[in-house]
């Protein structure tokens, strides 16, 4: 296949849409946590495990359709979102001065390092450590030279049009006025009268709920077992890294771009490539662009 | 937080109780005197999800023989009791964690760890200790260059004679041109290394040879690739946790070859469940064995293992961890827990098996042939030798 070829193939099109729009429902949420909380979620990816669980049991032990119960399995991803934020942070977010602020940073990580390892032990021992995957809308639809199987079209379709609902409702509603608020100046928010608790735990619900749902869209894709998470967590992270953090409108946008780096780049060197692709990624935009690639545009508006 | 003394002492309290109800379970346990019988397995960590099937066969057979009284040890019947900890998927744990089994547990008998790093790995702790040990889920050409004495492996999936075997069998279905595409994990890749040299010396082209990593997600670049190769085969040296993602995006990109080889997961009974029984049918995987009339007891484990865990067993890895266990029956019957005895009968018997007849010259089973199975409606059958075959190759006809 030549370069230009590689370059128009409308397959790896669609393969790069696929994979970037996962990569944004899962980052979203990694962000809406971290932009409002300053919580670094590394129990991100144990939650989309457990929507995929969550999905499989449904499908393969009650013959319901993933799809119908994805609705279900978010509510419950939110439900354990504020459960944890009732639970847990609550108490940890109300002393906000800058020092408790910076200490609850890196505490955030040890917390959730630890929230990850239990939850993906638990998984194992209740699950049992086996590869996990079922046959789900495997019809394959042709559209001109693109072949697309059912389940990956629907799993585009459900998370990108998450994506856009949520980047809507925070660009346009009042909470996500609010939101953003707290994401730029916590403190300057909550004196002119913010609600900060509120945005928090919405954050949590919604961000937890995203995982969840993005975990039921996993499963109809390929196998995983409880230890598949990690490697959405990592996703999520480059994904923010690149988008800037707490930019939820910038992920979306650096998601694909990751997806499409991901895809194309795979396509024109070797799968071997694919982790130093997205870690390259990673710290080239670490370093050329600290505070996110679209930042700046995002900083202007 | 706030450690108030009475909470301090409850906590104190608390772990002393603990430790006095273990120590108790522990006392019970040796008035009894139940064989202890050690390993070490990867519960956790990226190989976790591939051990079940060998677990679950070590869980069958002791229930089964605690079921019939006990092993017969010697001449004696004693209960089997394991004694199992988690090396989380790393061969370096697994070495510390024989050494502990041997030495500190005192176990009377040892099972084999899960895959090939593990097994290279405990040979010298049981040459060390003298400690002789059945291997069952470990296949390697690295395997020949063991010490042999202690150890022994009952596999014929060896990569140099899957390498050979596979290319003749390419050969009888007038395969002229093929895809490789290659996990880069140890087994595969030594597949890999020794398929192509074949490959070449029989005339068989091979148009796209490629690798990618374990955490793949996505193999749409690499199909893509394959697809406009055009060949006559594709051998997708796979392992369980990309087997099911190659298989869905094969269907998706129509990889329509009639010859499918996918090197590791179909064998287990995951594979038809997650990627659908029609795209499963005529899928060609590495095994040796199957349910068959003329090998005793093949029917009865398959037939247990399914009664109790709801699935089929895996055709390798549980058939062979099953073998090792006969094997270690046979010999403990005659020799009871003697180590010389032991090692020395394990070396020189011919044993009967699930898979038929064994017989280890240095640490390597000399009577299994190495062999391929294909899905067929549902079942695997053995479709390659044509000396063990229980039936014949089809052609696989899509996704």
């Amino acid at each position: 296949m030549t370069v230009l070829e590689t370059l128009l193939s409308g397959q790896l099109l669609f393969a790069a849409l696929v994979t970037g729009s996962l990569y944004a429902l899962i980052a979203l949420g990694l962000n809406l946590v971290y932009g409002t909380m300053r919580l670094l979620n590394v129990a991100h990816g144990e939650v989309v495990m457990l929507g995929a669980y969550a999905a499989y049991w449904a499908f393969t032990a009650l013959g319901l359709s993933p799809l119908l119960v994805a609705p279900v399995v978010a509510a419950a991803g939110g439900l354990l979102g504020y459960a944890l934020y009732r639970g847990i942070f609550k108490r940890l977010l109300a002393d906000s001065s800058a020092a408790q602020v910076q200490r609850m940073e890196s505490n955030s990580l040890l917390l959730f390092f630890g929230l990850s390892i239990v939850l993906q032990n638990a998984a194992a021992l209740v699950f049992t450590p086996n590869n996990r995957a079922y046959n789900y809308l495997g019809t394959v639809y042709h559209l001109g030279s693109v072949s697309m199987t059912g389940n990956r079209l629907a799993a585009l379709c459900v998370a990108g049009t998450c994506c856009l609902l949520v980047a809507v409702f925070l660009g346009r509603s009042v909470f996500g006025l609010a939101t953003r608020a707290v994401i730029e100046r916590r403190e300057a928010a909550f004196i002119v009268g913010v609600d900060v608790d509120r945005v928090q735990w919405l954050s949590f619900v919604l961000g937890f709920a995203s995982a969840a749902l993005a975990g039921v869209l996993v499963s109809m894709l390929g196998q995983f077992s409880p230890f598949s998470g990690f490697p959405y967590t990592i996703a999520g992270f480059i994904v923010i890294i690149l988008g800037g953090l707490g930019n939820a409108m910038a992920g979306l946008l650096a998601a694909l771009l990751l997806g499409v780096i991901e895809t194309y780049g795979v396509a024109l060197t070797s799968a071997n490539m694919r982790s130093m692709l997205l870690y390259g990624a990673f710290v080239a935009a670490l370093l050329l662009f600290p505070n996110g690639v679209f930042a700046r545009r995002a900083a202007a508006r | 937080m706030k450690f108030s003394f009475s909470h301090r002492r409850a906590f104190v309290g608390g772990i002393t109780a603990a430790l006095l109800a273990l120590t108790a379970g522990m006392a019970s346990a040796q008035a009894d005197k139940p064989l202890r019988i050690g390993f070490s397995m990867a519960r956790t960590g990226m190989l976790a999800n591939a051990t079940p099937s060998q677990m679950n066969t070590y869980e069958l057979w002791r229930e089964q023989t605690n079921a019939k009284g006990g092993m017969d040890v010697g001449g004696v019947r004693r209960k089997v009791e394991f004694v199992v900890f988690d090396d989380q998927s790393k061969p370096e744990q697994a070495v510390r964690i024989y050494e502990k089994l041997i030495t500190d547990d005192k176990v009377d008998l040892l099972l084999a760890p899960w895959g090939t790093p593990f097994h290279l790995a405990i040979a010298p702790v049981l040459e060390k200790f003298k400690f002789p040990m059945v291997g069952n889920t470990a296949a390697s050409v690295a395997l020949r260059q063991v010490k042999p004495g202690y150890i022994w492996f009952p596999t014929s999936a060896i990569p140099d004679r899957i390498g050979a075997e596979l290319t003749a069998m390419l050969k009888t279905q007038n395969v002229k041109s093929v895809a490789v595409l290659s996990n880069v994990l140890p087994f595969t890749k030594e597949i890999k290394n020794f398929l192509e040299p074949e490959l070449k010396k029989a005339g068989i082209e091979i148009k796209v040879s490629t690798e990618y990593p374990p955490d793949i997600a996505d193999m749409t670049s690499t199909l893509t690739q394959i697809k406009q190769a055009n060949v006559d085969a594709v051998l997708a040296l796979a392992y369980p946790g990309d087997s099911v993602l190659y298989a869905k995006q094969a269907k998706e990109l129509g990889l329509n070859q009639p010859f499918q080889f996918v090197a590791i997961g179909p064998s287990d009974a995951f594979f038809p469940k997650a990627v659908g029984a029609a795209s499963a049918e005529g899928v060609v995987t590495i095994a040796h064995w199957s349910p068959r009339a003329e090998w005793k007891g093949s029917q009865a484990f398959y037939d247990a293992y399914v009664k109790k865990f709801g699935e089929d067993p895996d055709y390798l890895n549980s058939a062979l961890a099953w073998m090792s266990l006969e094997i270690l029956e046979t010999t403990v019957a005659k020799t009871g827990l003697d180590k010389a005895k032991m090692r020395d009968m394990i070396s020189s018997t011919t044993f009967d098996t699930i898979n038929g007849k064994v017989k280890f010259e240095g640490v390597q089973n000399v009577i299994t042939p190495t062999a391929f199975v294909q899905i067929q409606k549902g079942k695997l059958q053995l479709v390659w030798p044509a000396s063990m075959a229980s039936s014949k190759f089809e052609a696989k006809k899509g996704w």
